[in-house]
């Protein structure tokens, strides 16, 4: 299944089976880092090799860079770890139930792919009608929204029914608060009180992650809800990590996964979600299982995924960006906001975004 | 093999088709540019750099000419790490500016198995002198004289530290002189080999001195710190050199350094150990021949 | 209003001078304390599972450093405590577990 270029074959091989680096050329590893580092999985495959006992069999300058990758990813885990310390500190109290989200989760769930995960925000789900709450409790202990156009608070607020991301005045990670896994604006409806009813802890009372099923399915509906897919190889590896994992730890886990996706009807995003960890990271998902999933995509839209999805999660070319993948990125790009918003929406959010294109802030953007 | 060896025609093939791998202290650049008077620029000012044969090399950068949309008739120059483009782009005559900008920006950026101080760093009888300073103290254009004048440059730009070992990298870049300093250095240095000045970049008029050849020969040569002077040059003023207390050094080290936060612990310890170890100092100068008088006493008598 | 040091064995602490440079490291972050700050971090690991008032505090440092009570003290302390307590080196505990001592 698939057909992969030279390029991503590479960088596909090292995640799957790590030890296959070791008859990597020069040339390889030099190409192999930069698309590491493009789909930010430097501290991942640090790990990975760590785990074999391989870090001291690779080329210094290669280890070197993965190092420092991984040192980074800490860094990171451990500012997120650290907020996430001071906004229980900062609720204490006031009995509201925090959920854990993405990257934050995982670290908290020791998941594998998690060890060497790099990511920034912490995010988190608190119940809608307690948002306001959390909002005004958070600005008075020393947190400030970040600073953010009146378009885009506009559209947080009125359309996304969610806050704009909340840094604290001393500190760098931003906090994204949410009330439910799929975004307001898009088609999907489901109810976020079963999310909460169904979280589990882990380690402390004060805050819960989803449970197994659950992050599986936001972790699809980011993917294939949300995103444009461009480099987001990171999620596909958390939700390959999850589906190899979850499986061992509870054997009813394929028929509550399928039951689940379809009570929220989220059968859809984890349709894809298994078909493109199965390409691949090849992740032992019993065989046609997606097929007892309801809302499956159809036939025509399964053979568009299939030729656009790869070019856009896999890294381009860092010499030699192929045009067909850089045209599949751009579609995928339209199809990430005509799925999430509602057509009317669309039309002006995306004029908006385009005269911005053209006419970029004045600011020059660097972010670390 | 070193780049003065690449006959000048055929080194701009070089750089516009699989480009120059050069070695920069313990990393490995890879310059691709179209521009003729970029490669002009480098021919001479990267003369004395090793070619990387048969190693990894960790930086791919780019600096491309092209016309814009809003300004179609003067070209500007874009600077790429690995495609990615971290700055804006500038006038054409700037495209050395920013490639040396661009580089040090990708070294501060993801280097993390390295304590990375915002310093300069030269070396004498296997001791190394760290000059950490903010931006505007005068510390390149004291480096550059101290890299003249018989110290071994390491960089006026970064003090690399291992922190398991406690060794400096050296990393001799091109010093890039700004305004006044220019000309000072053009008087007081007549030997030394500069570029071009580049006026009205974003710091001003920069021109940029190229490493003392034996510096860069022997850039793979580590050595501990061993003195720590917060230098500022303040005009007309009397040479002062006071010691510092231990908890302003390790203070105003912290605060210099590029990744002391990312690295955490390690960094706490590794700026204690270089607190406890070195000899620190406060240095307020205007004058060079004062500072070197000074400077020679204190490496060759401690 | 009752207080006790979070983690303070986690803590890395050099003294230079009179100056204490403290890396926490689950914040990551590294804090310059002086000899006051320093002490109460101290006094309040002193009983680990213990918690003090304000007043306790107040009057262990007063012993401490010799010093006569003077009103703007206990507010400095205070502030200290809120700051202390904003950074994640002590935390405030509802019950009075000293009172027995």
């Amino acid at each position: 299944m698939g057909n992969f270029s030279n390029h991503q074959k590479l960088l596909r091989n090292a995640l799957i089976d790590p030890v296959s680096v070791l008859d990597y050329s020069i040339s390889e590893w030099e190409l192999l880092l930069r698309l590491v580092r493009r789909v930010k999985l430097l501290g991942h495959l640090a790990i990975e090799l760590e785990r074999r006992g391989l870090s001291n069999k690779i080329p210094v300058r290669a280890a070197n860079q993965l190092r420092s990758g991984l040192i980074r990813a800490k860094k990171f885990q451990q500012l997120a770890r650290w907020e996430l310390d001071r906004i229980t500190w900062a609720l204490k109290g006031m009995n509201i139930p925090v959920v854990v989200l993405k990257g934050g989760a995982y670290m908290l769930a020791r998941l594998p792919s998690a060890e060497g995960r790099f990511f920034i925000d912490l995010d988190i789900m608190v119940p809608q009608e307690q948002l306001d709450q959390v909002e005004a409790c958070l600005l008075k202990r020393g947190w400030r929204h970040r600073e953010i156009s009146t378009y885009d608070e506009h559209y947080y607020r009125a359309w996304s029914q969610e806050i704009p991301a909340l840094i604290h005045r001393e500190r760098e990670t931003e906090v994204d608060i949410h009330h439910t896994i799929a975004p307001v604006t898009s088609r999907i409806r489901l109810d976020a009180r079963l999310l909460f009813d169904d979280a589990i802890t882990v380690g402390s009372p004060e805050y819960r992650i989803l449970c197994p099923v659950d992050m599986v399915l936001h972790c699809s509906v980011n993917l294939f809800q949300n995103n444009e897919l461009a480099d987001d190889l990171r999620d596909l590896l958390d939700l390959h990590s999850m589906l190899c994992v979850f499986p061992h730890e509870d054997t009813q886990f394929w028929e509550k996964m399928i039951s689940r996706a379809n009570q929220l009807r989220l059968g859809r995003p984890l349709f894809y979600g298994i078909w493109f960890t199965r390409m691949i990271f090849q992740t032992p998902v019993p065989e046609k299982i997606e097929n007892t999933l309801n809302q499956k995509p159809g036939l025509f839209s399964r053979w568009i995924m299939n030729a656009l999805v790869p070019s856009a999660l896999l890294p381009l070319h860092p010499d030699y960006p192929a045009r067909f993948a850089q045209f599949a990125r751009f579609l995928l790009y339209l199809r990430s906001h005509w799925i999430r918003m509602p057509f009317h929406l669309l039309i002006s959010h995306l004029a908006y975004k385009c005269y911005l294109r053209l006419r970029p802030p004045s600011k020059p953007m660097i972010k670390k | 093999m070193r780049v003065e060896q690449i006959p000048a025609a055929s080194f701009f093939s070089l750089l516009s088709e699989e480009g120059l791998r050069i070695r920069l202290g313990p990393f490995n650049v890879r310059i691709s540019t179209n521009l003729r008077h970029l490669a002009e620029q480098l021919h001479f000012l990267y003369a004395h750099y090793e070619l990387v044969e048969d190693e990894i090399t960790e930086f791919h950068v780019k600096i491309v000419s092209k016309r814009s949309i809003p300004r179609p008739f003067s070209a500007s120059v874009h600077f790429l790490v690995d495609d990615q483009e971290p700055f804006p782009p500038a006038p054409v005559n700037q495209a050395l500016a920013i490639l040396e900008w661009g580089i040090n920006l990708a070294i501060a950026l993801r280097t993390n198995h390295l304590l990375l101080f915002h310093s300069a760093a030269v070396e004498r009888n296997g001791n190394v002198l760290l000059l950490p300073a903010w931006p505007g103290s005068g510390k390149t254009t004291l480096c550059t004289v101290l890299a003249h004048r018989g110290f071994r440059l390491f960089s006026d730009e970064f003090g690399l530290m291992d922190t398991e070992c406690d060794e400096l990298l050296p990393v001799p870049r091109l010093m890039s002189l700004k305004n006044q300093s220019i000309d000072v250095i053009k008087r007081y240095l007549p030997e030394a080999s500069m570029g071009q000045a580049i006026p009205h970049t974003q710091k001003g008029t920069v021109a940029h001195v190229r490493p003392p050849q034996e510096s860069i020969e022997q850039s793979a040569k580590t050595a501990k710190a061993r003195w720590i002077i917060f230098p500022k040059w303040v005009a007309d003023s009397p040479l002062r050199l006071e010691r510092l207390p231990q908890s302003e050094a390790f203070l105003l080290l912290a605060s210099n350094s590029f990744n002391y936060e990312i690295l955490g612990e390690a960094a706490y310890k590794a700026v204690t150990r270089l607190v406890k170890t070195c000899h620190c100092y406060k240095l307020v100068y205007s004058d060079f021949d004062r500072v070197l008088t000074a400077l020679n006493e204190l490496t060759y008598g401690g | 209003m009752f207080w006790r040091s979070t983690d303070f064995t986690s803590l890395l602490i050099e003294e230079w001078e009179e100056e204490f440079i403290v890396f926490q490291p689950t914040s990551g972050k590294t804090h310059f304390l002086n000899k006051l700050g320093m002490q109460l971090l101290l006094e309040l690991d002193k009983y680990h599972q213990s918690a003090y008032s304000e007043d306790q505090i107040c009057q262990c440092l007063l012993d401490r450093f010799q010093l006569q009570s003077a009103p703007h003290f206990l507010e400095q302390v205070k502030k200290t405590l809120r700051r202390f307590e904003e950074l994640g080196l002590v935390e405030q505990v509802k019950r009075d577990p000293v009172s027995a001592r």
